[in-house]
C-alpha cells in the first residue's frame, strides 16, 4: 500500500537505534513494535514490500504518542512527526484508523459554544459523581468561564478549544502577564477556535487544515500570535509544512511560544518578591522536542519561584498526547508512572507544565500541577 | 467498553497452528508471546546490514523462571533459541536464524542492588548501559565500558559481545567489568558463573561466557564491577592537517607512557556530518580531529592534558583546544558517540566495520582503507578508538544503486584483510555473528576452530542456542547451510 511517504524521509533512517530510549512506548513494553525505528521500518515494508497493514501494524502505529522524542535524538534527523502524521493521513482515508466514533468526538472543538455547553454539562456531571475517574479528566471542570477582556492590539493570545473551556484561569493569568509586561493583548477568542493539532494527530488533516486556513484568515497579518499551550504553538508554528503556502509560512513565523515571547522581554515584567516555592519543570513534548524552545521557560519562571527543579529522565513524554491518554489509557499509564517516579525523585512544592494535555494528565495522578504564567501571575499580584 | 473493544481488536487466535507457540502462550503471559507478522518482521533484524533474518515466536520474559520455561519448552519441541538484547548489534549477531524462539530481555531491565563497598552492582540483563551509569552517578560511581550505543544498548549485549568504547582504553572492556553471571544454560538448567569471592574456585566459565555471543546461554543477571568517578578530568581537542598526523600522536602519547582515560580520532567528512548535528564546536577544516581525555587526579591530569598537546603539535597539530566547561565536554562526547548514526544526512545506508590493528600501523592501515575504498568506489569515512587500535571504518553508500552492495562487501573483505596483514585482528568489539564468520579461517588454525566449536558444545550439546554464527561452516556444530536456507516467509 502507498502510504504516500517521502522515500527520502523514509530513507533517512539507518536502523541504529539511537531513538528506542527516547521512545515512551519502547521504554515500557521494551517492544521493537512500540519502537521509532520499529515504527518506520513497517511504514517501509508498507510502502516498498507491499507488506499487509494487519492490526497488529495498525496498532504500531496507533499506540504512537507522536511526543517525537525520537526527533532530537536523531543523528540523523529523520523527519518522524511528519512521517506519522501522513502514514495516520493515508490510513484515516482508507478508512483503517480513527473509527467514525472518533472523528464525531472532534467535531465540537471547532465550535466554540458547543464545546463551551459540553464542557459545562460535563462539570455538573462531574460533580454528580457520574464520571468515571479513569478517563483521567482533570479533577474539576469548570462549569462557568468568565469572559476574557482583551487589553490592547499588540499582540494575540491564542486561546484555542479544550483549554478554553478548561483552563481558562491559565490564559488569564497569561493575559494579564503579558499586560504587565507592557503589551497590549488581544484574546483570539471566536476568531480561532482551534489549531487541529488534535486532528493532525489523528491523520484527519484535512480538517487540521481547513482550521489553519481559516485561523489565517481571521488574524491580523502584522500581530504575533503567542501561544500558551506547547501542543497548540507547535501545531501552528508547522502551518507552512501543512498548507504549503507562503502566507501559511509567514503566519508560522510570527508565532510564538509565551515562554519564548516574553524570555525577550523579561526585563519588563516588575521585580517581585519570588514564591517560596520549590518548582519542578515538566517540559511538554512538543515545547522541548518540537519547538525547542523549553528554556526559556526556566528563565522566565526563575526570577518568580525560590528553586528550580529539574527532572532527570531526559524529558521523556509524561504520556498525556492530546487525546492518547484517552484511547491509550494503560499505555498512557504505564508511560506516566515513569514520570511519577522522577517527580518523587526531585520532590517539589509543585510541578510546572506548559500544555493542558499534560497537566490534566499529572493532575488526575494527584500531582499538583500548574502552569509557568499562573504561577508569575501569583508572584506578580502578590 | 473502549477498552473492551481494543482488546478485542488485539487479542489473537487462540491456536496458532504451532504446538510450539501454543505451548508458550500456555505458560506464559498473553503479551509475553507475540507470533505475529510485525514483530517476526522487525525482530529479524539488528542494526547491521543483514538481511536473510527469519524469526519465530518472540517471547519477551520478565524473569530467570520465565527464561527456563522457555528453553526448556524450545528442548521438548527441537526447537532453537536466539537471546536478544536492544538489537543494537552491528555483526548480525541477533539475527534469528531458523525459525528460532527470540528472547528479548528487554523488559528484565531493573536495577536490583547496588554495594558501593564492594563495588559491585547485580543488574537484570536487559538494563540499559547508560541507565546503570545515571543510577550510580549520586553515589560517586559508573559503569566503565561506554559503547557508542550506550544510550540503548543493554548490559547483556555488553557482556555478550565483550563491548568496548572509548573509556575502555584505560579501564579495560566488558570482561573487566563483570564479576558473576547467572545464566539458562541450553537444557534449561540455572548455573552461576564466576562469584563475588576475590578469587573464585574452578575454571573461568565466566570468561568463556563473556564474548560468546548468545551461543552459549541466556545472561538472567548479571554482577558488574562499578567504577568510581575520577575527581578531575581534562578532555582536549587536538586538529590535524592529515589522519597519519592524528593517528602518529595517538601512537607517540600511549609510547611516551600516558594511559588517557580515552583517545578518538574523526576524519574530516564525519566531523562534519557529527559538527551538523551536535553544534559543538569540531573544527569543518581540519582533516581530522583527536579526542582526548585524561582523568585522575586534579594536578596530574593537567600535566598529562599539556604533555598530549605537546605531542600534537610535535605531530603538526594545527589546533588544540581544552574544554572549558562540563557542557563542552558533554557535547564533544555526543558527537563522537553518535557518529555513526549520523551518516544519513550522506547516504541512506551504513557498514561500519570493526578491527584492531597495532597502534604503529595506525597510520599505514588507514591510508591502505582510503585506498581500498577509492578503487571500490565507495565512499569511506574513518571514525575510531585510537588509543587500542580498534579501527571502525564506515562505509557510506546507497543500497538501492545497482551492484552496490557487491562494491561494498568487497570492500569490506579487503579492509578486513589489510588489517589482518598489519598484524591485526578481526573484531575489536561489535563481535563476529554473521558478519567476519567467513574470515574466521584467516585467523585461526582448523584445530582452533574445532576446539572453540568443542567448548560451545560443553555448554551446548544439541548446538540449538543462537546457533549459525561466529564459527564458521565446517566447523560449526550447526547446519549453517540449512538454517539459512528455510524460506524469508510472507509476512503473515
Amino acid at each position: 500500500m502507498d502510504l504516500r511517504l517521502d522515500a527520502d524521509d523514509l530513507n533517512t533512517c539507518v536502523q541504529c537505534g539511537l531513538c528506542l530510549p527516547h521512545c515512551p512506548t519502547y521504554r515500557v513494553t521494551g517492544d521493537e513494535t512500540m519502537s521509532p525505528r520499529g515504527r518506520i521500518k513497517l511504514m517501509r515494508e508498507v510502502q516498498d514490500n507491499d507488506a499487509p497493514v494487519t492490526d497488529e501494524v495498525l496498532d504500531a502505529f496507533a499506540t504512537c504518542v507522536q511526543c517525537r522524542g525520537c526527533e532530537p535524538a536523531c543523528p540523523s534527523g529523520v523527519p518522524y512527526g511528519h512521517l506519522m502524521e501522513q502514514t495516520r493521513e493515508t490510513l484515516t482515508e482508507a478508512g483503517r484508523m480513527t473509527p467514525r466514533w472518533q472523528r464525531l468526538a472532534m467535531k465540537p472543538l471547532a465550535h466554540p459554544t458547543l464545546l463551551g455547553l459540553g464542557t459545562s454539562a460535563l462539570g455538573v456531571a462531574q460533580r454528580l459523581r457520574l464520571v468515571p475517574a479513569r478517563l483521567g479528566l482533570s479533577a474539576s471542570i469548570p462549569v462557568r468561564r468568565e469572559p476574557l477582556e482583551a487589553t490592547g492590539t499588540d499582540v494575540y493570545l491564542f486561546t484555542g478549544c479544550v483549554m478554553d473551556t478548561m483552563q481558562r484561569d491559565v490564559h488569564r493569568a497569561g493575559l494579564e502577564v503579558l499586560t504587565a509586561a507592557g503589551f497590549g493583548v488581544t484574546p483570539t477568542g471566536e476568531l480561532a477556535p482551534c489549531c487541529g493539532a488534535l486532528h493532525t494527530h489523528a491523520g484527519l488533516v484535512g480538517d487540521a487544515r481547513r482550521l489553519a486556513s481559516a485561523m489565517i484568515d481571521a488574524l491580523d497579518p502584522d500581530m504575533p500570535v503567542i501561544v500558551d499551550s506547547a501542543g497548540c504553538g507547535a501545531a501552528m508554528k508547522d502551518y507552512g509544512h501543512l498548507l504549503g503556502t507562503e502566507s501559511a509560512e509567514r503566519f508560522s513565523q510570527r508565532v510564538l511560544d509565551i515562554h519564548e515571547f516574553l524570555a525577550d522581554h523579561l526585563a519588563q515584567l516588575p521585580r517581585v518578591e519570588p514564591l517560596p516555592l520549590r518548582v519542578a519543570v515538566q517540559d511538554p513534548c512538543h515545547l522541548r522536542h518540537v519547538q525547542r524552545v523549553h528554556l526559556a521557560t526556566r528563565t522566565v519562571l526563575a526570577p518568580f519561584v525560590s528553586e528550580l527543579l529539574e527532572l532527570d529522565d531526559d524529558g521523556l513524554c509524561c504520556g498525556a498526547g492530546g487525546a492518547y491518554s484517552i484511547l491509550e489509557p494503560e499505555l498512557a499509564g504505564s508511560i506516566r508512572d515513569r514520570k511519577l517516579a522522577a517527580i518523587d525523585r526531585a520532590a517539589p512544592d509543585v510541578v510546572a507544565s506548559a500544555n493542558p494535555g499534560c497537566s490534566m494528565h499529572l493532575g488526575s495522578a494527584g500531582v499538583p500541577t500548574t502552569h509557568p504564567m499562573e504561577l508569575i501571575h501569583r508572584a506578580l499580584s502578590r | 467498553m473502549l477498552e473492551k473493544l481494543r482488546n478485542l481488536r488485539r487479542s489473537e487466535p487462540q491456536t496458532t497452528g504451532d504446538p510450539f507457540v501454543d505451548a508458550l502462550r500456555a505458560a506464559l503471559g498473553p503479551d509475553q508471546v507475540r507470533y505475529d507478522g510485525a514483530h517476526r518482521s522487525l525482530l529479524s533484524h539488528d542494526a547491521s546490514v543483514f538481511d536473510g533474518g527469519n524469526s519465530g515466536p518472540v517471547c519477551y520474559p520478565t524473569s530467570t523462571a520465565d527464561v527456563q520455561t522457555i528453553v526448556r519448552l524450545a528442548n521438548d519441541h527441537g526447537r532453537n533459541v536466539v537471546p536478544r538484547g536492544a538489537g543494537t548489534g552491528l555483526a548480525g549477531g541477533a539475527i534469528p536464524l531458523g525459525l528460532p524462539v527470540v528472547v528479548a530481555v528487554t523488559r528484565m531491565d531493573r536495577i536490583l542492588e547496588v554495594d558501593p563497598v564492594n563495588r559491585v552492582a547485580w543488574v537484570e540483563p536487559g538494563v540499559v548501559n547508560l541507565d546503570l551509569t545515571r543510577h550510580l552517578t549520586p553515589m560517586g560511581f559508573h559503569f566503565a565500558p561506554d559503547p557508542s550505543s550506550q544510550q540503548v544498548c543493554t548490559i547483556a549485549g555488553n557482556v555478550a559481545n565483550n563491548s568496548g568504547g572509548p573509556h575502555c582504553l584505560a579501564y579495560g572492556v566488558t570482561n573487566a567489568h563483570v564479576v558473576a553471571l547467572e545464566v539458562v544454560l541450553p537444557s534449561g538448567d540455572v548455573a552461576m558463573l564466576g562469584g563475588l569471592e576475590p578469587e573464585p574456585q574452578g575454571l573461568d566459565l565466566r570468561g568463556a561466557f563473556v564474548g560468546s555471543e548468545g551461543t552459549l546461554g541466556v545472561i538472567t543477571k548479571v554482577a558488574v564491577r562499578i567504577t568510581r568517578n575520577r575527581p578531575a578530568v581534562r578532555t582536549l581537542l587536538l586538529s590535524f592537517g592529515s589522519v597519519r598526523d592524528a593517528a602518529n600522536t595517538v601512537s607517540d602519547v600511549i609510547a611516551a607512557g600516558i594511559v588517557p582515560a580515552a583517545m578518538e580520532v574523526m576524519d574530516q567528512p564525519i566531523t562534519r556530518a557529527v559538527e551538523n548535528y551536535v553544534g559543538a564546536g569540531y573544527p569543518l577544516d581540519a582533516a581530522a580531529v583527536l579526542l582526548a581525555e585524561v582523568d585522575g587526579l586534579a594536578a596530574g591530569v593537567d600535566i598529562d592534558a599539556d604533555r598530549i598537546g605537546e605531542i600534537g603539535r610535535a605531530n603538526n597539530a594545527t589546533d588544540v583546544r581544552l574544554a572549558g566547561s562540563e557542557t563542552e565536554r558533554a557535547l564533544l562526547w555526543k558527537g563522537r558517540k553518535t557518529a555513526f548514526g549520523a551518516i544519513a544526512q550522506i547516504a541512506p545506508d551504513y557498514y561500519l566495520h570493526d578491527t584492531v590493528v597495532p597502534r604503529s600501523a595506525l597510520a599505514d592501515v588507514l591510508t591502505e582503507i582510503y585506498a581500498i575504498a577509492d578503487r571500490h568506489d565507495v565512499l569511506v569515512m574513518n571514525v575510531f578508538h585510537a588509543g587500542d587500535g580498534n579501527l571502525h571504518p564506515l562505509l557510506i553508500f546507497d543500497g538501492r544503486e545497482e551492484g552496490m552492495m557487491e562494491r561494498v562487501h568487497a570492500a569490506g573483505a579487503e579492509i578486513i584483510t589489510a588489517s589482518l596483514d598489519a598484524g591485526g585482528v578481526l573484531s575489536g568489539e561489535h563481535g563476529i555473528g554473521v558478519e567476519k564468520q567467513q574470515f574466521m579461517e584467516r585467523m585461526f588454525t582448523d584445530d582452533d576452530l574445532d576446539h572453540q566449536n568443542r567448548l560451545r558444545q560443553a555448554f551446548d550439546p544439541g548446538c540449538r542456542t543462537n546457533p549459525g554464527k561466529v564459527i564458521p561452516s565446517g566447523h560449526s556444530c550447526a547446519d549453517i547451510q540449512a538454517l539459512r536456507s528455510i524460506p524469508r516467509e510472507v509476512w503473515v
